[in-house]
């Protein structure tokens, strides 16, 4: 599944611009130096964080999408820098756990 | 010299905090990794440094070891990483970065000592192994990172760019 398709069939609110690329997982974290070691190419990274060092982490993994949950919006700079990166950046009203379950159904593991 | 075509996995990945403290004598910052739960805070005498601690981060340090060959690359010197986003015409690291172009990321590794002052920073087989390895898993054809050791800043105390750090995460604790 792409990342467009996620957004349209989660409801997704997109931030920015970003490649289409093919989901191939899910990471979830709220810790941006747990990322590097744990998210992985092409994944969907999954949480509350929003400051800008989380960008750092997720374009050093080629993460291809971001979805911030419970509302969190970050920044513009945030969404700047992740714009540069390619990362698509999307907001959900959804807490973790649910959204995880969407996931789940959606076949996105 | 290793003939192997590298395949890099992370291994020993180790949780714990980033100290970082300063010498209020001769301005210099140096950091430490340290396993403990509680990140120590304590102020201290080191030769001609007095430390003072300055603040600590969660982080994460591991090390890279070949698929292949079996080589381990010991990365206990490097910090930190820290996308750099400095455009100061003096510095080395934004001359490599102008040099790249649009596609290309820099990430500068972080040593210990911002002064460099014993001549040392992170490996030049760190840093080879590190570029290898973030690039290996990159799928996005137009995605390219360059790791680069913190000593070619101008200085890295004012060198801009963003720490891959979790500052400030345990401050409620």
């Amino acid at each position: 599944m792409k990342v467009s398709e996620l957004a349209e069939k989660s409801g997704l609110n997109s931030l920015n611009e970003y490649k289409d690329k093919v989901i191939e997982g899910v990471y979830i974290s709220d810790m941006v130096s747990d990322i590097i070691t744990g998210a992985k190419a092409n994944g969907i990274l999954v949480t509350l964080q929003t400051h800008k060092s989380l960008i750092a982490a997720a374009n050093l993994v080629d993460v291809a999408a971001i979805v911030f949950v419970r509302g969190k919006r970050p920044t513009g700079d945030v969404v700047e820098l992740a714009g540069k990166a390619g990362i698509g950046l999307f907001v959900t009203d959804m807490d973790t756990w649910s959204f995880a379950t969407k996931l789940n159904e959606l076949g996105i593991k | 010299m290793s003939t192997c075509n590298h395949k890099w996995s992370m291994v020993n990945i180790r949780s714990g905090y980033l100290v970082v403290e300063g010498c209020h004598k001769c301005k210099a910052r140096a950091s430490f990794f340290s396993a403990e739960p509680v990140p120590p805070v304590d102020d201290y005498q080191d030769g001609e440094h007095f430390w003072t601690y300055l603040g600590s981060s969660q982080a994460v340090k591991f090390d890279l070891t070949c698929d292949k060959c079996g080589e381990v690359v010991n990365l206990d010197d490097m910090m930190g990483l820290m996308l750099s986003t400095c455009r100061e015409p003096e510095c080395e690291v934004a001359r490599i970065a102008a040099d790249q172009g649009k596609g290309t990321w820099i990430y500068v590794a972080l040593c210990a000592d911002s002064t460099h002052a014993t001549g040392k920073c992170v490996s030049d087989a760190g840093i080879k192994a590190l570029t290898e390895y973030f690039n290996g898993n990159i799928r996005d054809p137009d995605k390219k990172v360059i790791v680069v050791p913190c000593v070619k800043c101008k200085s890295i105390d004012t060198c801009e760019g963003i720490v891959i750090a979790d500052t400030g995460l345990t401050d409620i604790y």
